[in-house]
């Protein structure tokens, strides 16, 4: 019952055969209403009637009335009764009626009164005679009223009765009708293949569902988008998982080929090296599509001073390896609001860029300050910095910047600015002034 | 036979060189566009391996650069893109042949060969002048079906000569041919080598031009 509801149709053919099944009801009960009020003048008046018409003929018949029935002229005339006094001595009655007066001998008469007698209900009239002590009380009995009614009533519920049937299968038809553009919408789309993203077709569909197709468009839209991301994400993932993966492959080979015990040492230890760079360039890859998905992370209040500080220590090895100078300028605790794993990424991911292109012995200095903007993580350095054409593509998948000479995944920037994104961040590049070299600033929104 | 590598990844290219000059050839690298244009000018390269996204000037320019100053050097383009339309492109700019990554040392190295022999007009790999062949696949040569041992160098020297049978190359094109850079070459190297081979294959297969250069004629002096 439940899922059959949930079709419009039948949901929207039950709903017009109950509305005219309630209205049809009201209807008969208001005419059952008005049929009982109107039959009750009418036959009051023939009760008045058949009263004074008793009366005239009382004058002359009092013997052969005696034993009097009313005359059978009509199939309801046996529940008429009448009873006819004298004084308060009952002068005769009809068989059916009971001997004593059915309303009260006191009184003028002329007066009309439902009144109960052994069970049964009776409508009454009584009369008196304007020259002698003479009262007829004409009666019948409700029930009988009642059954005209309801004869009446029948006659107009009986093609009510058969019609209904009739009007469900009408509007069962006119519904399915008026819902068949729906239909030929849901086949065309069931039917639509998962790789078809084109937008459908507005201009002959219902007014009604204008809307929802609007916005089953614009949703076909920025599907459309993701998926060509997606796409171009992972043809650029596959063209730039290659070159390391060439490059294993001519150390293995160069490896297997030389001669040389020194080169070949040198071959098979940039095999691994190469290695270590496809395994990282997966990790960013996955790291970046995870923080594309879009879900946003946890954020918590954490110390942004010791994220940094620790940030440091892990880089320091690298940077020690080329002579570079790292530095920490921050106070003790810093709390700021954020992913404490995204933030180590992004921070790594900055100082790995400072030490990969910058030069032997150059100078990187980081710092974490209270502005009136915010708080602001500043790393600058003495490198080589970046041309403005190449800050714009800062952040572009797979960018390098500088000559290359090092060999970053070129994802790095992506993450950072997708974590940024994630956190809020304010991020501005250019020329520090100190230094020199690149001035990346983070500016951590306030509250 | 000399090779210029262009290839901006420090460990691919460090591999693909190190193969070469174990499949013996003389490799000189270069990271950027920039610098593989000025080596390119040298004119020195029996071929060269280009790697189509290089910092500083992309790939695609430097070829097409190259093929419009008339320099008929043969090309082959290693690349990690592998669509048909790239290939076309890179093809129709000049290209000789089309590998991309990862690549077989072995077979880059056959794939040199021939674009090397080709650009000399010899439709096979074994070379043949006189009475001497020389397969530079094996590194072998013979000399009326006898093999004659030779040294690396040598081997370079009298290949050099073969592919230009019939033209006198200069000592510094000998020279050029022979060394990538950063090797030490001593004054009288070239004549060195010439002396041993002239000792191995015979007086009259290498001839001197006094103040030129050294031919190797396409057919025997008569005795």
């Amino acid at each position: 019952m439940k899922r059959a509801l949930r079709s419009l149709q039948a949901r929207t053919t039950s709903l017009v055969v109950a509305v005219t099944s309630a209205v049809w009801i009201s209807a008969s009960a208001a005419m059952w209403l008005d049929t009982r009020d109107e039959l009750d003048e009418l036959l009051d008046a023939h009760l008045m009637q058949a009263a004074s018409f008793l009366l005239v003929r009382q004058a002359g018949e009092d013997e052969e009335l005696e034993h009097g029935r009313s005359t059978a002229l009509h199939p309801y005339a046996p529940r008429v009764a009448f009873q006819v006094f004298e004084g308060s001595q009952l002068r005769s009655r009809s068989a059916d009626a009971p001997s004593t007066p059915l309303i009260a001998l006191d009184g003028r008469g002329g007066s009309f009164a439902t009144v109960s007698v052994d069970g049964a209900r009776w409508r009454a009239f009584s009369t008196q005679a304007a020259d002698r002590d003479v009262r007829i009380i004409v009666a019948e009995q409700v029930a009988a009223r009642n059954g005209i009614a309801l004869a009446v009533l029948r006659s107009t519920l009986w093609p009510m009765l058969l019609a209904l049937p009739l009007l469900a299968a009408a509007t069962a038809f006119a519904v399915r009708r008026g819902l068949r553009p729906m239909k030929q919408l849901g086949r065309g789309l069931s039917a639509r293949s998962p790789t078809d993203l084109a937008p459908i077709p507005t201009e002959r569909a219902p007014a009604e569902v204008q809307p929802m197709l609007e916005a089953l468009n614009g949703l076909f839209g920025r599907i459309g988008d993701l998926l060509d991301s997606e796409r171009r994400f992972t043809a650029d993932a596959a063209h730039e998982l290659r070159t390391p993966i060439a490059a294993i492959r001519a150390q293995a080979q160069a490896a297997l080929t030389v001669v040389d015990a020194a080169a070949r040492r040198h071959a098979l230890r940039s095999t691994i090296e190469g290695c270590d760079r496809a395994a990282r360039l997966i990790d960013q890859l996955l790291l970046l599509a995870r923080l594309e998905s879009g879900t946003a992370p946890e954020l918590a209040m954490l110390d942004l001073a010791d994220v940094t500080r620790r940030v440091l220590a892990e880089a320091t090895p690298d940077a020690l390896i080329k002579g570079q100078h790292l530095e920490l300028d921050a106070p003790e605790h810093f709390p700021a609001l954020g992913s404490i794993d995204l933030l180590r990424v992004l921070a790594r991911n900055l100082v790995d860029n400072a030490i990969r292109y910058s030069p032997k012995g150059a100078r990187i200095s980081v710092t974490l300050q209270a502005e009136p903007g915010g708080t602001v993580l500043t790393m600058e350095d003495t490198g080589p910095g970046l041309s403005e054409p190449e800050r714009l593509r800062l952040g572009d998948r797979f960018f390098r910047g500088g000559t290359s000479q090092a060999s970053g995944s070129g994802l790095g920037w992506s993450i950072v600015r997708r974590i940024a994104a994630l956190h809020r961040l304010d991020v501005v590049v250019d020329r520090s002034p100190q230094l020199g070299g690149l001035r990346v600033r983070l500016t951590f929104p306030r509250g | 036979m000399r090779i210029l590598l262009a290839e901006d990844d420090r460990l691919l290219g460090d591999g693909i060189q190190a193969g070469l000059r174990a499949l013996g050839f003389q490799v000189d690298w270069v990271r950027d566009g920039f610098a593989a244009e000025r080596e390119l000018r040298a004119q020195v390269h029996s071929a060269v391996v280009l790697d189509l996204g290089l910092p500083q000037r992309d790939g695609l320019d430097v070829l097409s650069a190259l093929r419009s100053d008339g320099n008929a050097v043969p090309v082959l383009v290693l690349t990690a893109r592998d669509a048909i339309g790239e290939r076309i492109r890179g093809l129709d700019t000049g290209a000789d042949d089309y590998v991309v990554k990862p690549v077989d040392l072995h077979e880059l190295a056959a794939r040199l060969r021939a674009l090397i022999r080709r650009a000399h007009g010899q439709p096979r790999d074994r070379l043949q002048v006189q009475d001497v062949s020389l397969d530079p696949k094996a590194h072998q040569v013979n000399q009326r079906g006898r093999p004659v041992a030779t040294s690396a160098r040598e081997f370079d020297l009298l290949h050099a000569l073969m592919l230009n049978a019939g033209r006198v190359l200069s000592r510094e094109q000998l020279e050029q041919h022979l060394y990538s850079w950063g090797r030490e070459i001593e004054s009288n190297a070239i004549e060195v080598h010439v002396h041993h081979l002239r000792r191995k294959l015979g007086a009259a297969a290498i001839r001197t031009v006094r103040g030129v250069g050294y031919v190797m004629p396409v057919h025997a002096a008569a005795p």
